[in-house]
């Protein structure tokens, strides 16, 4: 003891030191290499690799891309000439450069977030169209994430807590089928059954992303418009992935019920709804959390067709628009910020997890 | 079955209800597994004993033979697959009243445990909850059990930190840390003291020390020794390590194949073991880790539930089996009267012709 207060720095000698006596680590390296950190420098790679596969892939297609897009606009009337303009104006870089300026105008772009023109859409910005729709497909899947793990993970301790009773059978040949069930069938189903068999909807009314007349902003007209308008998607993300989440919560929970925490919870008197929360809950939800992303981006993958099925204009439409018109720009533009929202969403699941479990901290 | 009249301390109990002054009365426990659809195990047959306060009793028998079940049925804690299927278990209130833990109904169970008994689980490591820190496990055990008024976090936090000194951790450093942060010995000390929180009349200790080094497994022994002259609880040892039983134990109770064959005091057991699984146990070294799963002096294991032979469960692997041992299930017959639950009893049908063989090692 007398040899610990004696090697220790006197008081003021500054908090600096003497936190770091079993950290020896210069800050600098100990903040890069924070669990956070590293988790955000692998997001940017990945985000960055991809940026750089779809400017290499376009190089790489057969044919030049510029001829490929004016071709296509020449359909609409243009001359060649004009066409070849347009097309070359719409890129954030200039395609007669050698390729590494090509590729330095392109990532610096990148960060400043511009992406060029549209070519279908005379004078709209990559980014701009993009911002138009995206925000309607993130909205829907987002809301339609949330819902569909908070029921499914309260679903599945159920089915755990209630395993080889008549409940747990049911819901678990429920989520079977909804597993297995393709997402824009679910689509089809909600409005040809639900909507025109049944009756319920108005599955015309419920077209589109906003009423008529309805402007944009915080206000509760515009927001209830927007849910409202959401509904059916969000109805059909919810059902594509429920089924999935409450069949891996039973599993993890039914696991996790057999710890000797658990049963030495229950030995210590502890409320079952305690234990259910704090012991059995916690900790089954822990190997799930990164499953979300995976969740948020199948969902994503699926808005494609879902959208198309329900007329609600998100960035599915967009994306095909891009396919269809050969528009570069706008389908590089879309693959980027795609996988980037799908990046970031693993990121925040990372976050969460880290969170949520101590052992991961640092 | 049995049906002789038996000692208080053992057999099959008389209709009576509880011995006088016993704490814990076992009365013809049966604990059982189901399987399968329509099958299942009884992995504990017929056990009866009386513990009295204080009294430390260790449950001794190869691994397989039912201790932790019946430890588990004491307290009601077995797995969903396990039920106490018959008997009774009689536990003296620290309010003096007389509980059959059996019967009781679910919130009474809950203040039960814990309160009443506590019970440090065999190779406890996984113990804790992994995503709460020690000092949340004591908060959570103080508030199940607290009365209308909500104690402080502070109040609970202090009392805490005096366990932990108890069983000689710092609180400073473990409070606040979170189980993967501790070595082995130190969640099994913390354990402990979380056991004795609530100043339980009984602690029930499966293999507490398995699966720890040997120094640390002396020490913890040792400072449980202590802590149960200063603190008078009744204990339940369940050990494959005989040394410890004999250090730990007043009373040591011999299990095969779900069955009490053998119980008495440590000495009676030690010196004058008469049952011949007893002695083959003692005469066997004990491993230096994990379950004792053959003894030296012993081949072969013990026999599956599901095909127990009709006699003795034993005579199979017996040195001393005569024809009679294969038909004739012994019953538990007293040897020796004592008080207190205290008399030597062994279920052996050659217990009198063998008594010089026995007695001479
Ligand atoms: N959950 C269970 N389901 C079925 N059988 C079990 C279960 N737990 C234990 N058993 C059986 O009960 C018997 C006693 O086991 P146990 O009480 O763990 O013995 P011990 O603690 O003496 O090693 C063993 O034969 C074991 O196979
Ligand atoms: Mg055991």
């Amino acid at each position: 003891m007398a040899t610990e207060i004696a090697a220790s720095p006197p008081p003021g000698a500054g908090d600096a030191t003497s936190a770091r006596t079993d950290a020896p680590a210069p800050p600098l390296r100990r903040i890069w290499n924070h669990y956070a950190v590293v988790k955000v420098r692998k997001a940017l790679v990945v985000v960055f690799v991809v940026a750089n596969v779809t400017f290499f892939l376009g190089r790489a297609m057969p044919g030049d891309p510029i001829d490929v897009m004016a071709g296509r606009l020449t359909q609409n009337g243009m001359t060649m000439e004009e066409a070849r303009a347009v097309a070359m104006n719409s890129l954030a870089y200039d395609v007669d450069a050698p390729l590494h300026q090509q590729w330095w105008d392109f990532l610096v772009g990148l960060v400043t977030f511009d992406m060029g023109n549209t070519i279908n859409r005379p004078g709209v910005s990559v980014m701009d169209a993009i911002g138009a729709y995206l925000p309607w497909t993130l909205f829907s899947i987002g809301v339609g994430t949330v819902i569909a793990v908070a029921l499914g993970l309260a679903l599945g301790m159920v089915m755990a807590y209630r395993r080889n009773q008549f409940l747990d059978h049911v819901l678990s040949v429920a989520a079977s089928v909804l597993g297995a069930v393709p997402n824009y069938l679910i689509a089809m189903v909600l409005v040809v059954g639900g909507g025109m068999y049944l009756g319920w909807f108005n599955p015309i009314e419920l077209r589109g992303t906003v009423s008529p007349g309805v402007q944009a902003g915080f206000n509760l007209e515009f927001i209830g418009d927007a849910f409202f308008h959401a509904s059916l998607p969000i109805l059909t993300y919810v059902l594509a992935i429920i089924g999935t989440w409450m069949l891996v919560m039973k599993a993890s929970t039914t696991e996790v019920l057999s710890e000797d925490y658990v049963t030495v919870a229950r030995a210590r008197g502890l409320r079952d709804r305690r234990i259910a929360v704090a012991y059995v809950g916690r900790n089954a939800v822990l190997p799930l959390v990164a499953q979300i992303a995976i969740s948020f981006g199948t969902l994503v993958g699926g808005a494609i067709f879902v959208e198309q099925v329900l007329v609600y204009k998100g960035v599915g439409g967009l994306l095909l628009d891009a396919v269809n018109y050969r528009d570069y720009p706008l389908l590089q533009g879309l693959l980027i910020i795609i996988t980037s929202c799908v990046v970031a969403a693993n990121l925040v699941a990372d976050m969460l997890y880290s969170r949520l479990d101590p052992r991961i901290r640092d | 079955m049995t049906d002789h009249p038996a000692a208080p301390a053992a057999g099959k109990a008389p209709a009576g209800g509880p011995a006088e002054g016993a704490l814990l009365s076992v009365r013809g426990v049966d604990v059982g597994y189901r399987t399968g659809r329509r099958t299942r195990v009884t992995a504990v047959r017929d056990v009866s004993f009386d513990l009295y306060p204080g009294q430390s009793m260790a449950l001794v028998g190869e691994s397989g033979c039912g201790k932790t079940t019946l430890g588990l049925g004491l307290l009601r804690l077995l797995p969903r697959t396990g039920v106490v299927s018959s008997g009774e278990i009689l536990f003296r209130r620290k309010d003096g009243r007389l509980v059959d833990v059996r019967t009781l109904a679910r919130e009474d169970l809950r203040r039960f445990r814990w309160n009443e008994a506590a019970m440090v689980f065999q190779g406890a490591m996984n113990a804790f909850n992994p995503v709460l820190r020690i000092e949340d496990h004591f908060l959570d055990t103080f508030r199940a059990h607290e009365g209308g008024r909500r104690r402080p976090r502070k109040e609970i936090l202090e009392q805490s930190a005096d366990l932990l000194t108890t069983v000689r951790l710092d609180p400073a450093r473990v409070l606040g840390s979170f189980p993967h942060e501790l070595s082995g010995g130190m969640r099994q000390r913390a354990l402990i003291a979380l056991a004795l929180a609530l100043k339980p009349q009984l602690l029930i200790l499966d293999e507490p020390t398995t699966a720890l080094d040997i120094l640390t497994q002396r020490s913890i022994v040792e400072r449980l020794a202590e802590l149960r002259d200063e603190l008078r609880f009744a204990m339940v040892f369940i050990t494959h390590d005989l040394g410890l039983a004999a250090e730990l134990a007043d009373r040591v109770g011999t299990m095969y194949a779900g069955r009490m064959i053998e119980t008495g005091t440590t000495r009676d057991i030690f010196y004058r073991a008469r049952h011949p699984y007893t002695s083959a146990l003692i005469n066997s070294v004990p491993p230096v880790a994990g379950d004792l799963t053959v003894p030296q002096s012993l081949p072969g294991g013990p026999p599956s539930l599901t095909a127990l032979p009709p006699g003795c469960s034993f005579a199979p692997r017996c040195a001393h089996a005569v024809d009679a041992c294969s038909h004739t299930r012994p019953t538990l017959d007293v040897l020796r009267t004592r008080t207190e639950g205290l008399s030597h009893a062994a279920a052996c049908l050659r217990t009198h012709e063998l008594l010089e063989g026995a007695t001479r090692d």
